[in-house]
């Protein structure tokens, strides 16, 4: 029950709130209209300038590890002095300043700018001095009234703490090219990948920008922060590479051009891949100047090119291993059969020479691979027919990608008759049966076919996708992402003739006729084949070889031979005999992973 | 409880006004936390949050207000105990205690405590009449009334409810009528005190010193704004810019560069006007502004026909407390107000905030409908 009461009284009152509700409407309303149409065009100026900006935080990019979990390539924190001329009201006097301060041209930070100019936001900065000195940054930071504009920025930058170390697989950094910026989100001053591996997992080492959002006062200085977005590190790649092989292998070349190739043939993992000459990576992530890449880009030595995959070269005495295989598995070749080499054999007008000038005599198979005789497998080859060679070839990898992930890998070539009457219009003579057979002629193959060649043969014909990663991490979550070993084909392979086959490889090394015994070492028994490529057709008699005229060297081992573990393929451009010049590489190399084989981390 | 018959004497023209403001909000919110990967998680949220306001405005006009008077005491308790649990075991925000959690919901129950302290004072007004105005001693009950909850939210610490509570209060007692002697009285205790607090050092810094850093920040910035335009006057600069650069026709529909480009912090809460403002200009600040007062005004008349003194206080109640609210919170957009973080009914988000004022808009809706009927 309620009572009705009467509410005159309070309604009496209520024009005195109506009065208050109609009083601050009004104050609001002259309020607003004084801001937006008498004042409005002076708070759309300050709208347009206000002075809040974001700053682009880049993220460190992912570190590289070696198999052992030894940084291999990594990032140091360094200063840039960059410059946003929006900021500096008269640009001109500034630039001045700045250059005075710095002990810099003038003419450097304006050119420095005019390049950022077309591809530059508005108040992005531009870097004038990358890896500033101490006392540069120093005058920066204390002039700041003087240098309106001008700014310091850390930045992670990268370094390749073993100089031209494995420097074609690890590749380098350096800034976008016009044709990367248009499909590239990132900003001006990021540096991607353009080489090596830097190139293939850019995308996984690059990580995720964040942002700053900082207020600044009329000179560009920062007052106050906002907020911040944090950057989300890059990857970090843990790869395949022995630090301590690699080296060894690289120490082994020397300075001579060639390339070395160590894979573990029951996971395709590569262990060393070494190009030699190389060059130092760290050359390009400041910026590389444009002398030196004038040196690198004409050096006749060709130092930026990746041997171990880019460049394709005739096999020599290796290829005697496909002939060998094909002869066998076909029933050509007879294990007892014998051949007679006087030192040469005629075919026609021509006469082809055993590398042996005296001869090898009466000779069967095992004895013809060990001791590589060229007039045997002259005569296999023509038993056996050359296409069947090119489809055992073929079969074992050779003159195919592997597929590894690193830029321009080349093919090579085998060939058959069909190709050469394709490529040459010419048929094929019994001549380019004998030369193909000895791995020259036509026959081109990289080292990594080689590698790979000699790995199925001590695993049985397996095929392992070759790979330098391991596993991928990331960084702020911990989560690892491995690389499995990956089997793309096998090759079935008579047991028979395969074990007739490593035992003649292992002959080369142990044998009193072999031909590499220069690859044995007292770590691990060694099957090996070397190879002598000739780079001009025939010597003439009497001259000595040039430099650029000389053999390249080429050896293909495994070792330990009764239990593989790694595999190995060395080629020395104009290196001379295989046997002196790549088996001592082979075998550092070999050393080196036997020495400290079974300490790789944990996957 | 309404029949049929009242479905259709319902007020449609308020609750589509009603309706019209809580859409305009709504889409503001859109533009204020549109995302680069389009509409915000916020702006469903609000949505929601509306679509139940309109559903409680709808219930709460199914029983008699009467009834609501009944509850009013109790609902006041409850919002006390509420308060005191907050103190004890609320959540945290922007360095004062406000929230409670309830399952998965946070609501701020200094909010609820606004609708219940004006519940509590019609009440007491309504039973307790004096036909000639209050005295001072008549006002000891109804200031204690006052008192506890403004207490509590204090110790938040809330300056900005508190503050809400205390005009919206005074209001309403202004309305229930107060002797013209209390009233100067009034006055000049607020003027002695006022003045002791500047005029003498050490009471001055006693207040002073009770307030928070940021709440010191906000008075010095709102005293000087150009001060530190980039420290505590921030907030109160970015909306001058964003509401004065609307101009008359507005940057458009989400091309507010202020809004758009986080310079305005809070922009879907405290600064939603700035928002409306920079993106609609002077046309859209302006209409918004004729729509609260329409509705305003339609809120005294419904108390200038309720039948009874219960009826005609909390409709005044309503309309004291939506006045308030709109008036700090647009006034402290239009930088004539100090930043002290209250949100526009039915416009800012939040739903504690939304629900509230959906609720007593249905109180007044209910008034409304049931002016011409009598009680026994």
């Amino acid at each position: 029950m309620q009572l009705q009461d009467n509410p005159a009284d309070i309604q009496r009152r209520l024009p005195l709130l109506a009065a208050f509700v109609i009083i601050f409407t009004v104050v609001l309303f002259v309020r607003l209209w004084y801001l937006q149409a008498v004042k409005g065009e002076y708070y759309l100026e300050q709208a347009e300038s206000n002075r809040i900006r974001p700053v682009k935080l880049r993220p460190p990019r992912g570190i590289m590890y070696d198999r052992k979990g030894r940084p291999i390539v990594e990032n140091a924190l360094t200063f840039d002095i960059s410059l946003v001329p929006e900021d500096a009201p008269d640009r001109d006097a500034a630039i001045r300043s700045l250059a005075d301060r710095l002990k810099i041209r003038p003419e450097d930070i304006q050119a420095a700018l005019d390049e950022a100019a077309p591809i530059r936001g508005k108040y992005e900065p531009v870097k004038i001095t990358e890896e500033a000195a101490w006392d540069q940054v120093a005058v920066v930071e204390s002039h700041q009234d003087d240098l309106p504009g001008a700014l310091v920025e850390p930045e992670h930058r990268r370094h390749y703490p073993y100089g031209g170390l494995a420097s074609h697989q690890l590749g380098y950094i350096g800034k976008m090219t016009g044709s990367q910026r248009k499909k590239d989100t990132g900003d001006i001053g990021l540096l991607t990948g353009q080489g090596g591996l830097e190139k293939v997992y850019d995308k996984l080492l690059r990580g995720v920008a964040g942002r700053r959002m900082i207020q600044v006062n009329a000179a560009g200085r920062k007052v106050k922060d906002l907020g911040i977005e944090e950057p989300q590190p890059g990857n970090d790649l843990y790869l395949t590479l022995d630090l301590d092989v690699q080296r060894a292998a690289e120490e082994a070349l020397g300075d001579r051009a060639g390339a070395v190739v160590a894979m573990d043939p029951n996971s395709g993992e590569i262990i060393a891949l070494a190009s030699h000459p190389n060059y130092d990576p760290n050359l390009f992530p400041r910026g590389i100047s444009p002398k030196d890449w004038v040196r690198l880009a004409n050096d006749p030595a060709h130092p930026l090119y990746n041997r171990a995959v880019q460049s394709v070269y005739p096999p020599g005495s290796i290829f005697k291993i496909v002939v060998s295989l094909a002869g066998l598995q076909t029933g050509v070749i007879k294990l007892d059969d014998k051949v007679h080499c006087s030192g040469s054999l005629r075919s026609g007008r021509h006469t082809f020479r055993c590398w042996k000038k005296g001869g090898h005599g009466s000779i069967s198979f095992h004895d013809a691979l060990v001791g590589s005789c060229d007039v045997y497998f002259y005569t296999m080859g023509e038993r056996i027919g050359y296409d069947i060679i090119a489809q055992f070839a073929g079969n074992l990898g050779l003159g195919k990608l592997t597929g590894i992930k690193l830029a321009d890998e080349k093919a090579g070539n085998i060939p058959t008759t069909a190709w050469k009457k394709q490529r040459t219009g010419e048929a094929w003579y019994p001549g380019d049966t004998y030369i193909n057979s000895i791995g020259q002629g036509f026959v081109q193959v990289s080292p990594i076919q080689a590698c790979q060649m000699i790995a199925a043969i001590a695993n049985n014909g397996k095929f392992y996708q070759p790979t330098l990663l391991r596993q991928s991490r990331n960084r702020e979550t911990g989560v690892v992402t491995p690389v499995l070993p990956e089997q793309t084909r096998a090759f079935k392979m008579d047991p028979a003739a395969l074990a007739e086959i490593r035992r003649a490889l292992l002959g080369v090394t142990t044998e009193s006729n072999g031909t590499a015994h220069g690859a044995a070492t007292p770590f691990a028994t060694v099957a090996a084949k070397t190879g002598t490529a000739q780079v001009i057709a025939q010597k003439v008699a009497g001259t000595k070889l040039s430099a650029s005229t000389q053999d390249h060297a080429w050896l293909v081992a495994y070792a330990p031979a009764d239990n593989p573990r790694i595999a190995v393929a060395v080629l020395v451009e104009h290196g001379g005999h295989g046997g002196a010049a790549a088996a001592p590489v082979a075998r550092k190399v070999i050393e080196e992973f036997m020495k400290n084989a079974g300490t790789t981390v944990a996957r | 409880m309404l029949g049929r018959r009242s479905l259709a004497n319902l007020p449609w023209g308020l609750i589509g006004l009603i309706a019209l403001i809580a859409l305009i909000g709504l889409s503001a919110v859109y533009s204020a936390t549109y995302t680069a990967k389009g509409p915000s998680m916020l702006f469903y949220k609000q949505m929601v949050w509306i679509a139940a306001g309109m559903v409680v405005m709808f219930l709460m006009m199914l029983p008699d207000y009467h009834t609501v008077g009944r509850y009013a005491y109790i609902l006041y308790a409850a919002s006390i105990i509420m308060l005191l649990l907050v103190m004890v075991m609320g959540k945290t925000g922007m360095g004062a205690q406000r929230w409670l959690a309830i399952g998965p919901f946070a609501f701020q129950p200094s909010e609820l405590a606004k609708l219940a302290l004006m519940l509590a004072l019609a009440r007491y007004f309504a039973e307790d009449p004096r036909r000639d105005g209050y005295s001072l001693q008549d006002l000891a009950i109804p200031g204690a009334m006052v008192l506890v909850p403004l207490l509590l939210v204090l110790k938040q610490p809330d300056l900005g409810t508190a503050m809400m509570l205390l005009l919206t209060s005074s209001l309403m007692v202004m309305i229930a009528g107060v002797h013209f002697r209390s009233v100067v009285t009034i006055v000049l205790i607020a003027a002695v005190v006022a003045a002791s607090v500047f005029l003498v050092p050490p009471v001055r810094h006693k207040v002073w010193g009770s307030l928070k850093p940021y709440q010191q920040n906000r008075i010095k910035a709102f005293i000087n704004p150009s001060s530190d335009p980039l420290g505590s006057g921030y907030h109160a600069n970015q909306s001058k810019i964003a509401v004065g650069s609307g101009q008359i026709t507005g940057k458009g529909f989400r091309q507010g560069t202020q809004s758009q480009m986080a310079f305005l912090p809070e922009r879907h809460t405290d600064f939603i006007f700035a928002v409306i403002s920079e993106e609609h200009g002077f046309m859209g600040s302006g209409l918004m502004i004729i729509l609260y007062l329409i509705l305003l005004l339609i809120g005294v008349d419904t108390a200038r026909n309720a039948k009874d003194r219960m009826g005609a206080l909390m409709a005044a109640g309503v309309v004291s407390m939506i006045t308030i609210y709109v008036f700090i919170n647009v006034g402290m957009s239009a930088g004539i107000v100090p930043v002290v973080g209250v949100p526009l009914p039915l416009v800012s988000y939040g739903g504690t905030s939304v629900i509230t004022t959906f609720l007593a808009l249905g109180l007044l809706l209910n008034i409304q409908t049931r002016r011409f009927m009598l009680f026994y």
